[in-house]
C-alpha cells in the first residue's frame, strides 16, 4: 500500500508539474490580454510534436529538442498575438472564438504533416532510483518535476525582479494606467503571449516521451487547464499553481483507485461548483469578465 | 395624513471599505415630487440602486406601503410598482423607440409564448402598443417611433428613458438626473410634464443637479452628503439651510 | 395587398424549388442535402440561444442529448420513432433546464466555459456508462423511421429523398415556430435582455427566466435536430457531438451573422455548398477543419456582422434604387 501511495504521489506531482506550466501560461495570457486562449492545448500538442520531429525523427539530443519546442511554440504564440488577438483586443469573445478556429488549424496541420496515428517517442532514460525494494522512482519523471519547478521559479523571478516583469504585472492590473506609464500594450501582450505559449510548448515537450502523442491530445489538456485556472481564480498565477498541484493529486488518485473518466467528471463538477459558488475562483479577487 | 408610500429606514450600503450610504432615513409621501440632492458622490444613485433592488443593502431596509422591499430582485420591486430610470442614458440602443416603450409595457401586458405561437394575443399586443404610443406621445416622441433609440439626440434619449418607465404605469418613479443634456427650454417642458404626471397620482423621487428645476418642482427635498442625511424640508428651508449651503459651497453657489 | 401576393408567390416558388431540388442531385448529394437540412435547424436553434446574449459551447452536446434519448427510447422501449424524436427534444429541453440553474449564475466568459464544462461532463457520462449509452462506441443500429404513405407520396426511408422530405417538413415547422416566437413580444423581450439587461429588469422583466426560456427552447430544437440525425445515420457515439462539431456550428453562425433570423442559415448553406462543391470536387476534403478554422478567424476579423450584413447592404442598395425610381415618377 505504501508503495502504491508513493508511486501515485510521484505520478501526481508529475501531472501537477506539466498542468501548472500549461495553466500558468493560460493565466498569464488572460491576465495581460484579457482573453482566453482556447488553442492552448494545441500549443502543448505542438511542443510534443517538436520532440517527435527533432528528437525521435532527426535524432538530435533531447534537451535540444525541448529548447526547439519551447522557442518554436513561443513564436507560434507571437504569430497568434499579431494575427488575431491584437486586432480583436476590444472583443475578447471574438478573440476566444478566433483561437478556437486556430485550434482547428493546428490540429489539421499536424494531422497532415504527421498523420493522425499516435506517435511513440523513445524513452529518454529508463533509470530508476531505488529507494526500497518496491519503491522505485523513475529518473525522467523526477527530472520533469524539477524542470517545471525551475521554470516556474524563473518565471516568478522574471515577474518580480525585472522591468518587463513589472510591466507585465502592471498591465495585468490596469492596462490603461500601464499605458500611461509608457508601457506599450503591444509589447506586454507580445511578451505574455510568447511566455505563455512557450510554457505550454515546453510542457508538451517534457511529457512527450511518457505519453502517446496525437493531434487531438490538446483536448484533455485544455479541459484540465480550464478547471485549474477557474478554480484557482482566473487572474491569479499563484492560485493556478496551487490548484494545479491539488487537482493533479485528486485526479491521479481518483484515476488510480477508480478510473480516469470518473476523475475527469469529478474535476469538471468541481469546476461547475466553483463557478456557481464563487465565479471569480478560490484565489481570484478581481472580476474582469 | 396619508402614510408615506416609501420609507427609507436606517439604510446602509458599503462597498468594501467605502460606506456609500450611511444610516440614511427619509420618507416619501404619496403623490409628492420629492427631491434627493447632494454633491457628486453623495450616494444618490446608490440610494436608487438599493431602493430599486439593484443592490441588496448592507443594513437597514426600504418599505413600500409598509411592506419591506429591500433585498428583492429589481424586477420584483418593479412589479410592486417602483420603476426607475438610469443616470447614464440606458436604453435599448439597437431597438426602435417604439420597441423601447413596448418593453416598458412588459408588466401590464406580459407576453405569453403559447398565445404568441397560436396567434391569439392580438388584443394584448394592440393594447401594449397603444400604451407604448401613449407614453411616447406624453413625452412628445411620437414622431420618432421608428427611429433607433441609439440614434436620438441626448435630450430625447433622456425623455425616452422616462417614457419607458412610465409606460409601466408605476406608482413610484425614481428619476436619476432626467434633465441632463436638455436645454433650458426642454427642461421647462419636462418640468411641466412632471407636474402633470404628479397630478395623475404618480409619486416621483427625483435626483437632479439642476437646482432651478429642483426648487421649482419639489414638494419636499432631502439633501445628503457623504452618504448621510444632511437636511430635509421644503425647498425654502433647504435653500437657506446652512449645512446645505456649506456642502455645496464652491460648487453650485446659486443655491444660496 | 400587392406585397402579400408577391410574398405568397415567392414562398410557394421557394417551396417548389426545395421540393424539386433533390431530383436534380446525385444520391450522395441527396444525403448531404439531408445533413444540410438538419444542420439548418441546429444553427437556427443556436441563434435562438444567442438572442439573449449568451453564447454556449454546449449546444452540440445538447443536440446529442436529443439524439441519444430518441435512439434509446425507440430501441429499448420500442417507442414509435416520430414520438421518440419529440421525446428526445423534450429530454434535451429538460436537461437544458437543469443545466440552466448553475449556468445562468454566470455570464460572458464564465458562461462559455461553464457550458463547455457541462457539455464535457455529459459526453464523459456517455463514454463511461456502457449501460445504457454504449460507452465510447455509442449506439448502433438505431431504428430507422418507419415507412408510411400519405396518399400523394409514399415515404420509403431507405431513400435519402424521403428522409429529406420528412426532415424538411420537421425543420420547416420548427423554423416557423421560432420565427413566430422571435416576432412576438417574447422575442422582443429576448432582444431587450440581450442589449440592456439592467433596463429590462427595471422594466419588470425577469431576466433570468427569459434567458432560461431561450436556452430551453433552443435546446429543445437542438434535441430535435439530434434525433433527426440519429435516426438517419443509425449510429451515434460521444465523438459525433464533440468540439469539432461545435466549431462547425459556431462557424456557420458567425459567418452568417446573428443579427437576423436567416443569417446563420445562410452561413450554413453557403459553407456547406462551398465544402461539397469546392472542397470535395477538388479533393481537399481532408482540409475541412483547416479551412473552417481559417474561415472562422477571417470572419471574426473582417466580417464581424456576418454574411447577412452583405445581403442587407445589397438590399438597402436596391431599395435606395427603388426609391429613386419612385421619386422620379412622382415628379413627372
Ligand atoms: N458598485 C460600486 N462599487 C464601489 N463603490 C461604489 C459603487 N457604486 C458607487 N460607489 C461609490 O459610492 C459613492 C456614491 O456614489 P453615487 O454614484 O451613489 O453618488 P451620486 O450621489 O449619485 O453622485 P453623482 O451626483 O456624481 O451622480 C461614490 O464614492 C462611488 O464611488
Ligand atoms: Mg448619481
Amino acid at each position: 500500500m505504501v508503495e502504491l501511495l508513493a508511486q501515485t504521489g510521484l505520478n501526481a506531482l508529475y501531472a501537477a508539474s506539466y498542468t501548472a506550466l500549461v495553466a500558468v501560461g493560460l493565466v498569464l495570457i488572460f491576465g495581460v490580454m484579457g482573453v482566453i486562449n482556447f488553442a492552448h492545448g494545441e500549443l502543448f500538442m505542438l511542443g510534443a510534436y517538436a520532440i517527435v520531429a527533432v528528437y525521435a525523427d532527426w535524432n538530435l539530443p533531447y534537451l535540444v529538442a525541448v529548447a526547439v519546442g519551447m522557442i518554436f511554440v513561443g513564436i507560434v504564440g507571437l504569430g497568434m498575438e499579431r494575427a488575431f488577438f491584437r486586432p480583436l483586443r476590444d472583443n475578447p469573445l471574438g478573440g476566444l472564438v478566433a483561437s478556437i478556429g486556430f485550434l482547428m488549424i493546428l490540429q489539421a496541420l499536424v494531422s497532415m504533416g504527421f498523420g493522425v496515428r499516435m506517435e511513440h517517442v523513445p524513452p529518454v532514460t529508463q533509470d530508476v532510483i531505488v529507494i526500497t525494494e518496491r519503491v522505485r522512482l523513475p529518473v525522467f519523471r523526477l527530472a520533469v518535476i524539477l524542470a517545471a519547478v525551475v521554470l516556474l521559479a524563473s518565471l516568478w523571478a522574471f515577474l518580480k525582479k525585472t522591468r518587463f516583469g513589472w510591466a507585465l504585472r502592471a498591465s495585468a492590473q490596469d492596462p490603461e494606467a500601464a499605458a500611461l506609464q509608457g508601457i506599450s500594450i503591444n509589447q506586454t501582450a507580445r511578451i505574455a503571449m510568447f511566455i505563455g505559449a512557450a510554457l505550454a510548448g515546453v510542457a508538451g515537450a517534457l511529457t512527450a516521451p511518457l505519453i502517446s502523442v496525437n493531434p487531438h491530445m490538446g483536448h484533455s489538456v485544455i479541459v484540465t487547464a480550464f478547471i485549474v485556472i477557474i478554480v484557482g481564480g482566473i487572474g491569479s498565477l499563484e492560485g493556478a499553481v496551487i490548484v494545479a498541484v491539488a487537482y493533479a493529486f485528486v485526479h491521479t488518485f481518483v484515476t488510480t483507485f477508480f478510473d480516469g473518466v470518473i476523475a475527469d467528471i469529478v474535476g469538471l463538477l468541481l469546476l461547475l461548483i466553483v463557478l456557481i459558488a464563487k465565479p471569480t475562483g478560490l484565489f481570484g479577487s478581481t472580476d474582469r469578465a | 395624513m396619508a402614510p408615506p408610500v416609501l420609507e427609507i429606514d436606517n439604510l446602509t450600503m458599503r462597498f468594501g471599505g467605502l460606506t456609500a450610504i450611511d444610516r440614511l432615513s427619509f420618507n416619501v409621501e404619496r403623490g409628492a415630487i420629492h427631491g434627493l440632492i447632494g454633491p457628486n458622490g453623495a450616494g444618490k444613485t446608490t440610494t436608487f440602486n438599493v431602493v430599486s433592488g439593484f443592490y441588496k443593502p448592507t443594513g437597514g431596509e426600504v418599505r413600500l406601503r409598509g411592506e419591506t422591499i429591500s433585498g428583492l430582485r429589481m424586477y420584483e420591486v418593479a412589479r410592486r410598482g417602483v420603476v426607475r430610470t438610469f443616470q447614464h442614458s440606458t436604453l435599448f440602443a439597437e431597438l426602435s423607440v417604439l420597441e423601447n416603450a413596448l418593453i416598458g409595457t412588459h408588466m401590464s401586458f406580459p407576453p405569453n409564448i403559447f398565445a404568441a405561437m397560436a396567434g391569439v394575443d392580438k388584443a394584448n399586443r394592440r393594447a401594449a402598443r397603444a400604451r407604448a404610443e401613449e407614453a411616447l406621445d406624453f413625452f412628445g416622441l411620437s414622431g420618432l417611433a421608428e427611429e433607433l433609440a441609439g440614434d436620438l439626440p441626448h435630450g430625447h434619449q433622456r425623455a425616452l428613458g422616462m417614457a419607458v418607465a412610465l409606460a409601466a404605469r408605476p406608482d413610484v418613479v425614481l428619476l436619476d438626473e432626467p434633465f441632463t443634456g436638455m436645454n433650458p427650454e426642454e427642461t421647462g417642458r419636462m418640468m411641466e410634464l412632471m407636474v402633470k404626471l404628479r397630478n395623475t397620482g404618480v409619486t416621483i423621487l427625483l435626483v437632479e443637479h439642476d437646482m432651478h428645476a429642483i426648487m421649482g418642482l419639489c414638494d419636499r427635498i432631502t439633501c445628503m452628503s457623504f452618504g448621510r442625511l444632511l437636511a430635509e424640508g421644503s425647498p425654502q428651508e433647504i435653500r437657506h439651510h446652512p449645512d446645505v449651503i456649506e456642502a455645496y459651497l464652491g460648487g453650485a453657489r446659486h443655491v444660496a | 395587398m400587392h406585397s402579400r401576393v408577391t410574398n405568397l408567390a415567392a414562398f410557394l416558388g421557394f417551396g417548389a424549388i426545395l421540393l424539386a431540388l433533390p431530383h436534380t442531385l446525385s444520391f450522395s448529394q441527396q444525403e448531404i442535402l439531408v445533413f444540410l437540412t438538419i444542420n439548418v435547424l441546429v444553427v437556427a436553434s443556436y441563434r435562438l440561444l444567442t438572442l439573449t446574449g449568451e453564447w454556449s459551447l454546449g449546444h452540440v452536446v445538447i443536440m446529442g442529448v436529443g439524439a441519444y434519448a430518441s435512439a434509446l427510447l425507440s430501441k429499448r422501449l420500442g417507442i414509435y420513432v416520430p414520438a421518440s424524436m419529440l421525446l428526445g427534444a423534450v429530454t434535451a429541453a429538460m436537461v437544458a433546464l437543469a443545466l440552466s440553474f448553475p449556468l445562468f449564475r454566470m455570464k460572458g466568459f464564465y458562461f462559455l466555459i461553464g457550458s463547455f464544462a457541462a457539455g464535457e461532463i455529459i459526453r464523459l457520462l456517455w463514454k463511461r456508462f456502457r449501460e445504457p449509452f454504449g460507452g465510447p462506441k455509442g449506439i448502433k443500429k438505431i431504428d430507422p423511421m418507419p415507412d408510411f404513405d400519405i396518399g400523394i407520396y409514399a415515404f420509403d426511408f431507405f431513400e435519402p429523398i424521403s428522409y429529406y422530405y420528412f426532415a424538411l417538413a420537421v425543420v420547416g415547422v420548427s423554423l416557423w415556430v421560432m420565427w413566430r416566437i422571435e416576432r412576438s413580444p417574447v422575442g422582443l423581450t429576448f432582444h431587450a435582455v440581450h442589449w440592456q439587461d439592467k433596463l429590462a429588469e427595471a422594466s419588470g422583466v425577469n431576466v433570468r427566466a427569459y434567458r432560461t426560456l431561450a436556452f430551453v427552447l433552443a435546446s429543445g430544437f437542438a434535441g430535435l435536430s439530434g434525433a433527426l440525425l440519429a435516426h438517419y445515420i443509425g449510429t451515434i457515439n460521444p465523438n459525433s457531438f464533440d468540439v469539432e462539431q461545435m466549431v462547425f456550428v459556431l462557424t456557420w453562425t458567425i459567418v452568417g451573422g446573428t443579427a437576423t433570423f436567416y443569417g446563420p442559415i445562410l452561413g450554413c448553406v453557403v459553407l456547406t455548398i462551398l465544402n461539397e462543391i469546392v472542397l470535395r470536387e477538388a479533393g481537399f476534403e481532408q482540409m475541412r477543419p483547416l479551412i473552417y478554422g481559417l474561415i472562422l478567424i477571417l470572419s471574426v476579423l473582417f466580417m464581424p456582422k456576418g454574411l447577412e450584413s452583405l445581403v442587407r447592404g445589397a438590399l438597402s442598395w436596391r431599395n435606395a434604387g427603388k426609391k429613386k425610381v419612385g421619386e422620379t415618377e412622382a415628379t413627372e
